[in-house]
């Protein structure tokens, strides 16, 4: 940790930086109004809150701009158990979320050509060609990523991450931790969740070199609770939308759980989605829908099209139709009770094993189906995602036993979450279309 | 040429059945063998196979799915693996995983369903998590075949498997030295994949007794990735005066195992496993993988690397472009084709493979 490097944290980040971005945050929430482009005729305001959102991610990113030298920095996967790295000070930075980022600003493609020039292939997640091209090339749209000390890996969400960050490693030279996930078919053996927990005990000891510091089991119990504390408030989030209208739509959720992925551990998370909540209830109060006229209520599954939300939420919105519950920001919030503030080892290995995508194409057909009786859907829409074969193994089933057995419309809409150049618009509206006069 | 005549699958599976031995389709890529076999079990594996029409696996998976498994799992709901009693799903991948979890879940095949899960990392721990996950499938067996195998019957079987992975090395390193053409060698070497262990190791015993009847005189290049399919590749490096030296490949190299050192049957059949040679699905790291490519090539003499990449196989291409530099680096050329198992070989890759080979023969001189 060097003299200067502090110095410019402190200014750079800590005293101007964040002070300006707050500033912001005041200003933009005391003078809260939709963007020029909202399609105000069909859709309610973004939440007022969501301003936080904003405030968080970019406090995020701007502090990761400084960070390296000040804090330990750790990339991690996205259903990573992070909590140990939280209680140890790292900075955590996820490069699934960049990607989503970078795909959302519409930046995902120049950079992943930037991995395909080097040769990676066309056909690998492109959450993984993002993070690759970036690395290699430096670009990013949040000005500059922090170099990572410690890389952490958790195969609960796919294999893919495996090979992914064994490309980091061998770019960065930095410790990688792999904590590898047995698949759950049906339920969890006993040898599964130790083994498991023995590969977080065995973390402890790497992270604990990276950091220069022991763990404090006090301050990893802390970070639990918050972590808990913060899925709670999601789950909460997203229950609310059993409401009829629906008082936000999972396009809004795509955008809101930043924080609860790449935040999660951080008391200003907890008070984030508790004002968010707080808001939406407001919304219920008055009988604010997120779509205006709300006909129809379906189901997303999968990862988000991140660079055409904005085109499915008008598009679907116009036709009065609102995505209520999604498989995938549930992720986020459905394992929160399975976490114990006292035991947090022990139900860490339970909990970072249970995730959706760690489970059997049958479990996820059970989530759905639960969905769509809990919140009274009329459809699904199953994003076939090329990048994420283990989220799109089992949708073609899947759909035939939500059409012939839930009798729900069903869509399978071929897209890609980060690479636009698989994406038709004219088809997915005509697919879309056909979708929802099913429906009707 | 050697007079080698190999019993087809056919002839096998009808064999067993005679014998009252039960029959486990198994996809790839790592299993024990031994398991099965201490219960009397023949395994068949199925790679693919190639040239099998996906249509009806369309209705399961998507088109980004590779021809491996989209053809396994034609080729099952076609009908061919009816005659099996147990299908056996490792956790190899993504694709393999998705393709478990569907037979679970929605096929319900009448056969009984294993699924494997192989730990990722060679850490303490993954020794202990396999042989946990060993000892369920021997439950679950037990349980399906209506008795139970002892130690040493598990270690009878461990000891002729790593006694058969001894004389498969013996034969990649007389390669050189045998008159056989690659698709002949490769023959040879995939009919593991269901042969019985005695037929199989008679098998190679008379080809290592061959070994020095004849010399290639020929450009060896290695072969890395899941399967040499269509088999036509083989011909076509043969064609320009090449051969295949030694391979990295998930259907041969990769799954010849070292000896185990635990006396527990379980344990040693995990030690085998995960001590294997470095392989994408387990998560290698780059100087393991270009250590043990780099090894291959100078054992074998090879003058270089074909990276031969089922299209949407995310293992295999996540590893390419590192090592392509690494052992660029150290003068050894690689290429790399995309091939679906299940369409001919196109005229552009003969070109490139061609193009290759030349290459390798100029620099030779």
């Amino acid at each position: 940790m060097s003299l200067k490097e502090n110095i410019t944290y402190l200014l750079s980040y800590k005293i101007a930086g964040e002070s300006l971005i707050k500033w912001n945050t005041k200003r933009a929430f005391k003078n809260f109004k939709p963007p020029k482009s909202w399609r105000t005729d069909i859709l309610a305001p973004p939440l007022k809150t969501g301003v936080f959102t904003k405030e968080i991610i970019a406090k995020h990113y701007l502090e990761g701009r400084y960070v390296n030298g000040v804090k330990p920095v750790a990339w991690v996967t996205s259903g990573a158990p992070i909590e140990i790295l939280k209680a140890l000070g790292f900075y955590i930075l996820y490069p699934e979320n960049h990607g989503a980022l970078c795909g959302a600003r519409k930046a995902a493609l120049e950079i992943s050509e930037e991995a395909e020039k080097k040769g990676y292939s066309m056909d690998i997640c492109s959450y993984a060609r993002t993070d690759i091209g970036s690395t290699l090339s430096k670009k990013t749209p949040v000005g500059k990523l922090p170099k990572p000390d410690l890389l952490l890996c958790c195969t609960n969400i796919c294999q893919t991450v495996l090979y992914w960050y064994r490309v980091l490693a061998e770019y960065y030279k930095v410790p990688l931790i792999v904590i590898d996930t047995p698949f759950v078919y049906d339920e969890a053996k006993e040898h599964d969740i130790e083994y498991v927990k023995k590969q977080l005990e065995a973390s402890i000891e790497v992270s604990e070199r990276v950091a220069k510091k022991s763990l404090s089991f006090a301050k990893l119990k802390e970070v639990v609770k918050l972590s808990k504390m913060a899925a709670e408030l999601w789950l909460e989030i997203m229950s609310t939308n059993k409401n009829r209208p629906a008082p936000i739509s999972v396009f809004d959720q795509f955008i809101h759980m930043a924080p609860i992925v790449e935040k999660r551990g951080d008391p200003e998370t907890v008070d984030f989605y508790s004002k968010m909540l707080n808001e939406i209830k407001e919304r219920i109060k008055n009988g604010v829908g997120a779509v205006k006229n709300e006909k129809k209520r379906v189901l997303w599954d999968n990862l988000p099209i991140w660079y055409k939300i904005k085109f499915l939420s008008e598009f679907l919105a116009e036709h009065g139709v609102s995505v209520v519950a999604s498989t995938y920001t549930n992720a986020w919030g459905e394992l929160a009770p399975m976490m114990e503030i006292e035991r947090p080892i022990e139900s860490m290995a339970k909990t970072y094993i249970y995730p959706i995508l760690n489970r059997g194409t049958g479990h996820k057909l059970k989530t759905m189906e639960m969905m769509v009786k809990e919140f009274n859907l009329d459809g699904a829409i199953l994003h076939s995602d090329r990048s994420c074969k283990p989220y799109s193994v089992g949708q073609m089933d899947q759909r035939i036993k939500l059409l012939n057995e839930l009798g729900v419309a069903a869509l399978l809409l071929e897209a890609d979450h980060n690479d636009p150049r698989v994406f038709s618009d004219e088809q997915a509206k005509s697919r879309l279309k056909a979708f929802v006069e099913i429906m009707e | 040429m050697l007079n080698i005549k190999i019993p087809t699958r056919k002839e096998i599976i009808e064999k067993a059945k005679s014998e009252g031995k039960k029959i486990a389709a198994i996809y790839p890529i790592h299993y024990p063998r031994e398991l099965f076999r201490a219960f009397n079990i023949q395994p068949i594996e199925v790679w693919g196979p190639p040239k099998t029409d996906t249509k009806k696996a369309n209705a399961h998976l998507q088109s980004y799915i590779c021809s491996v498994v989209q053809s396994g799992l034609a080729f099952y709901l076609e009908g061919h693996l009816d005659v099996t009693d147990i299908i056996a799903v490792p956790h190899s991948c993504d694709s393999l995983q998705g393709l478990g979890s569907i037979f679970k879940d929605f096929i319900k095949p009448k056969q009984e369903l294993v699924t494997i899960y192989l730990p990722r990392e060679k850490n303490k721990e993954n020794v202990k998590f396999l042989s946990s996950e060993l000892k369920n499938i021997y439950k679950q067996l037990a349980e399906f075949c209506g008795f139970k195998p002892n130690d040493e019957k598990l270690m009878e079987e461990i000891k002729t498997e790593e006694e058969i992975d001894e004389l498969v090395l013996k034969l990649y390193r007389s390669r050189e030295n045998i008159p056989l053409s690659s698709r002949e060698f490769y023959t040879i070497l995939r009919s593991r994949e269901y042969l019985p262990p005695d037929k199989f190791k008679s098998i190679l015993e008379y080809a290592i007794m061959h070994a020095s009847k004849g010399k290639l005189n020929k450009t060896g290049v290695v072969i890395s990735g899941l399967l040499p399919e269509p088999m036509d590749i083989l011909d076509v490096i043969d064609e320009i005066d090449g051969f295949v030296a030694i391979d990295d490949m998930a259907c041969c190299m990769r799954r010849v195992y070292g000896k185990g050192n635990s006396n527990n049957p379980f344990k040693r059949m995990a030690e085998r496993i995960i001590n294997g040679t470095p392989d994408p699905t387990k998560g290698n790291s780059f100087d393991e993988r270009f250590v043990f490519l780099k090894s291959l090539t100078e054992i074998s003499r090879a003058r270089g690397v074909i990276f031969y990449n089922v299209k949407f196989c995310e293992p295999e291409y996540f590893y390419y472009p590192i090592l392509k530099d690494k052992l660029n680096k150290v003068g050894i050329k690689s290429l790399m084709i995309e091939t679906d198992i299940n369409e001919p070989i196109s005229q552009q890759t003969i070109t490139r493979i061609k193009a290759f080979i030349e290459m390798l023969k100029e620099n030779k001189q």
